[in-house]
């Protein structure tokens, strides 16, 4: 029961400035990056609302010539192999720690939890030094591996946690109807969990893809990808502020499908602990 | 098919924290290799090095100060989207839009918005004569510049999650409350707001174990700096290790961190909704 004298209207219109604010906080850095993507280098440093119907195409070329393409590719195989792995790992974990009875169920979910909330840096130490043993610097072995440290606990905490809501009786019935635990995971409880499975290869794939840490200890010049390599455009003496603008982007725009489609996971990935 | 998984998955988690329990003891070093002691020189050593402690000042300033700021932000847009606005359709959808930018694209926006030759902001202040500082270069400057950028990115998150929590919370006790006469504000802070606490205490925990792996930000927009103001012990632990060649020293390092999120990580496990429901 809203009046709608004067004190509301009032209260309405700072409520909607207040937010309106914030999506301009929101906004404002995007469109900016938007509008150094396209700047000419010659007008960079004027001010931004002079020249502002001049754009040129030159950082594309200059991005084109770096080897930023050669970073989103490297991206995409070591993002993608490391969350395959996972997901073909990570499934089966996730449905036994979900459907069998055993002691540590407990122990179970707090390392799982840990291992996604540990400072990589831990991690990063003992593989550098295996790598340098084995010759797995700068290669993409050593880099999807690396990302598994990532992308495994994640995988198998969100298969558990899907699996778990499965209703025991489907399992069971599958069971019962004679179908081997493999088969009764492949066609009754993979199907019936696939929006888990969605959330759990798009969350994996972006936290390996948004990486900057392993790949800067792990590549050099053949498997940086695509967060290392764009760095090259700073150096000692200069910024290539727009190729940097254009290529900041260019790491955006593949994720953000995933992103549309993740949001309602991302609730639901830690509402579990919300509620308790 | 099962048990192998799983026993796969433990030995990919255990393998390498026993390594860098290993390290932490060890006393290797990158040129200088091993003489083969073992035992707790790394931790004591923790203990008189004032890099280290300040390192964790710095952390715990930017946690602190950032935790509060990333909750009370998205907290208020996603009361703002529930209540004011909840006819904007996309208006959630543009306030999402920052989460999905990458965190290496998130320092490198935020460091062009931070240098004053090139930002649109220094060229709307200069229009008034108000000359913006260099924020980089001063301690204080940096903190709260890389609690901005910290915060541009991770509101959403905070948002998505208390949004979840709002839509919880059942329309009645509003309007019962409104019969009964309170006021819109009485009504947020006696009957939404301790609603919403369990939300928030597990929001800022989840933020704030994130901010012990506070690394691309700092790396890009400040290495640090100024001097070591910005450093924060997660990059202060990569210092050691990458450019001081000191590989043990910054994997005991490594293994203060990794208590913290233990003990943060078990009380979370232990507040969550038990999933498995056998």
């Amino acid at each position: 029961m809203r009046d709608h004298s004067m004190s509301y209207t009032l209260k309405r219109g700072l409520g909607v400035t207040g937010i309106s604010l914030f999506l301009l906080f929101a906004l404002f850095p995007i469109i900016w990056v938007l509008i150094l993507s396209v700047r000419p280098s010659t007008a960079l440093f004027d001010p931004i609302w002079e020249n502002l119907g001049d754009w040129s195409l030159e950082n594309f070329g200059s991005l084109i010539r770096s080897n930023f393409p050669l970073g989103i590719l490297n991206s995409f195989i070591t993002a993608g192999g490391a969350t395959l792995i996972s997901m073909v790992v990570g499934i089966p974990a996730g449905f036994a720690l979900a459907k069998s009875r055993f002691a540590g169920k407990f122990i179970a979910s707090w390392l799982l939890l840990l291992l996604r909330m540990a400072p990589p840096v831990g991690f990063v130490i003992p593989l550098f030094l295996f790598y340098l043993q084995v010759g797995f610097i700068d290669s993409y072995p050593g880099l999807i591996f690396a990302y598994m440290t990532l992308t495994l606990p994640l995988v198998v905490w969100l298969m558990w946690n899907s699996f778990a809501q499965l209703p025991n009786e489907l399992i069971e019935a599958a069971i019962m109807d004679g179908a081997s635990l493999r088969n009764t995971l492949l066609l009754v409880a993979l199907p019936a969990a696939k929006p888990g499975v969605i959330a759990a290869f798009i969350l994996g794939f972006l936290l390996a893809w948004n990486d900057f840490f392993f790949a800067l200890v792990i590549t050099r010049q053949d498997t940086a990808t695509a967060t290392v390599a764009v760095m090259n455009f700073i150096s000692y003496d200069s910024v290539d502020w727009g190729a940097i603008g254009l290529a900041s982007i260019v790491l955006t725009l593949p994720i953000l499908p995933f992103m549309v489609i993740a949001n309602k996971y991302i609730v639901r990935s830690i509402s579990g602990a919300v509620k308790g | 098919m099962m048990i192998p998984a799983v026993v796969a998955v433990l030995a990919f988690a255990i393998v390498p924290l026993v390594g860098m329990f290993g390290i932490a003891v060890s006393d290797y070093h990158m040129l200088r290799g091993s003489k083969g002691e073992f035992g707790l020189h790394n931790f004591a050593k923790m203990l008189t090095d004032f890099r280290f402690t300040d390192s964790i000042y710095v952390m715990a300033v930017l946690s602190i100060v950032g935790v509060i700021v990333q909750v009370v932000t998205g907290t208020f847009i996603a009361i703002g989207l529930h209540r004011i606005i909840p006819k904007w359709k996309y208006a959630r959808g543009l306030f999402l839009l920052p989460y999905a930018v990458p965190g290496v694209a998130v320092a490198l926006i935020w460091l062009s918005l931070f240098t004053p030759t090139l930002s649109p902001i220094n060229a709307v202040f200069d229009l008034f004569g108000v000359t913006v500082p260099a924020f980089l270069t001063t301690r204080n400057g940096a903190l709260f510049a890389i609690t901005v950028a910290d915060t541009w990115t991770t509101y959403p998150f905070v948002m998505l999650i208390i949004l979840a929590a709002l839509q919880g919370i059942s329309q009645d006790l509003d309007e019962a409350a409104a019969l009964d006469g309170a006021t819109q504000i009485q009504t947020f802070f006696y009957i939404t707001l301790p609603l919403l606490v369990p939300a928030l205490i597990m929001v800022s925990l989840f933020r704030f174990i994130e901010l012990l792996k506070h690394f691309p930000l700092i790396f890009i927009m400040t290495s640090g700096g100024p001097g070591r103001s910005t450093q924060v012990t997660n990059y202060y632990a990569y210092v050691q290790t990458f450019q001081n060649e000191n590989v043990a020293y910054g994997a005991s390092i490594a293994v203060f961190l990794f208590l913290i999120a233990a003990v943060i990580s078990l009380y979370v496990a232990r507040h969550t909704a038990r999933i498995d429901h056998a």
